[in-house]
């Protein structure tokens, strides 16, 4: 019952493919897909292949996680600092950073750093946000409370403000690491030699439409996986609280 | 604080141009130089081809994912049953990069527009469809009790209370929504395209004409921006007795 869409797409696939009406170029089967996808499994060449986008994805999603969840806090523990980067972050909000793109090629190199960086500003965005918004209405009893018992500083931090924030820095992590994947797959689409992205359009451009679908099947497996990864540490760091929203 | 931010902005536009004076690589313009640019490009037709062909992409692939997440959202949202059946299938594909379609897409639907306009409104229906599904969720059961209790209908409920109290979760999702119709735009002009902002960075790019591939960038910037408070205008206006989610 619960995968009954999920079901009726994959009979409803199986059967364009096998009706004869489109070429197989259109709608491979799916027998033919999980063939290739082993075949793309089975090879040291692919696997590579993964690694190198996935490690530019975490590379840059590091890095964002570093700065922003650094940035957030201050903004929201500081209304000098906040009052100061606010506009830049909500004033930039909605342009596409894709476009710095072809800047960054120029900059940082058509391997991968460019790419890096350019999954680093695109992931900062949702970050800086959600840390923001739970550092800036952490408890204020609490915090009293914590400076009325003589803690410093550096222990009202480390023992108030991470905590209360921790659950919409992971709910920040949660927007990001999708928009990650994202990232790197069209940048690697665009302008690669090598990753995941790349195999996609050179398998289009050879019309081995069936391997290509098995490469978009493990972008697929990976987005899944990396969103599953992110949900687990959240549920086994932060026991006390959730938070479900998506977005902010 | 006004004048901090002001101050902010203005030392960095002029150590930019300081720098770009003191000699920077081609490929980072000077600011005047962009404005400059920017300038002589409005004068000329080509540009507001490019921005036409962008938009006429974009636009009607937002409208289709909005409309379409925001209408299986509510619905899901309302209806268990439903719920059930398409919940786990869209909450399963949710972190999947969408643009990965493409290829297939435009193999389906043919290289020209159409496939372009739809793998937009397919990454755009996630974002609208999660935030109508909460929002129809998260209404207030008293209030719906009230309104059965007052005599109102199924179709009453969902249009009196259920809609106006998820319509600033649906807004905020069409927020997420617009901004990355301009992204998916811009990757798939990028990717395949004959028209478009995209395709004028990528030829900009290829010829290293600087000057062009800056002006592509500033409009798409300004596009984003104006969209994004185009958007917020109207929530402003539609929903003029909700506070605004920070």
């Amino acid at each position: 019952m619960r995968f009954v869409f999920v079901a009726a797409a994959l009979a409803a696939w199986e059967a364009a493919a096998h009706s004869g009406l489109w070429s197989p170029l259109l709608f491979p089967s799916l027998e033919a897909i999980a063939w290739e996808l082993g075949r793309l499994l089975a090879s040291g060449d692919f696997l590579l292949e993964a690694w190198v986008t996935l490690e530019r994805a975490l590379g840059g999603f590091a890095l964002a996680a570093a700065f922003g969840v650094t940035l957030g806090v201050l903004m929201g523990r500081s209304s000098f600092v906040a009052a100061l980067l606010d506009p830049l972050f909500s004033g930039t909000y909605a342009v596409p950073k894709l476009a710095l793109f072809p800047i960054f090629v120029f900059v940082f190199g058509i391997g991968s750093l460019s790419k890096i960086a350019l999954v680093f500003l695109e992931c900062l965005y949702p970050i800086v946000i959600m840390t923001w918004h739970g550092a800036r209405d952490v408890n204020r009893a609490l915090l009293w409370a914590a400076q009325g018992m003589g803690a410093s500083r550096a222990a009202i931090l480390r023992r108030v403000v991470l905590p209360a924030t921790a659950p919409f820095i992971f709910a920040g992590f949660r927007v990001a690491v999708p928009v990650a994947m994202i990232v790197v797959v069209i940048t690697e689409m665009v302008s690669s030699a090598d990753g995941l992205g790349y195999r996609v359009i050179y398998s289009l451009s050879s019309l081995k439409t069936d391997r290509m679908l098995a490469v978009v099947v493990v972008i697929a497996a990976l987005g899944w996986l990396l969103d599953r990864a992110v949900v687990l540490l959240r549920d086994r760091l932060i026991y006390w609280e959730k938070l479900d929203t998506y977005y902010v | 604080m006004r004048l901090a931010r002001a101050g902010l902005l203005l030392l960095v536009l002029a150590a930019w141009q300081l720098a770009a004076l003191a000699g920077l690589p081609d490929y980072v313009l000077s600011p005047a130089e962009i404005l400059r640019d920017f300038a002589t490009a409005l004068g000329t037709a080509e540009l507001y081809q490019h921005i036409g062909a962008s938009l006429a992409r974009s636009l009607p692939g937002f409208a289709l994912g909005s409309l379409a997440g925001a209408m299986l959202g509510l619905a899901a949202g309302v209806a268990p049953r439903f719920d059930r059946m398409l919940s786990p299938a869209v909450f399963l594909s949710y972190p999947v990069p969408k643009i990965v379609m493409l290829p297939i897409f435009m193999l389906w639907f043919g290289i020209g527009d159409l496939s372009k306009i739809l793998i937009i409104a397919l990454a755009c229906f996630y974002p609208v469809f999660i935030n109508a599904y909460t929002g129809a969720k998260r209404t207030r059961t008293i209030l719906v009790w009230s309104a059965l209790n007052m005599g109102a209908g199924r179709a009453r409920v969902f249009g009196s209370v259920v809609l106006p109290s998820a319509a600033p979760m649906i807004f905020a999702g069409m927020r997420v929504s617009l901004a990355l119709s301009f992204v998916v735009m811009f990757a798939a002009e990028m990717i395949n395209a004959r028209s478009g902002l995209g395709y004028l960075i990528r030829v900009a790019e290829n010829s290293l004409r600087f000057d062009l591939m800056w002006v592509s960038l500033l409009s798409i910037a300004i596009l984003g921006y104006a969209g994004d408070r185009l958007l917020r205008w109207s929530r402003g206006r539609l929903l003029a007795w909700q506070e605004e989610p920070a």
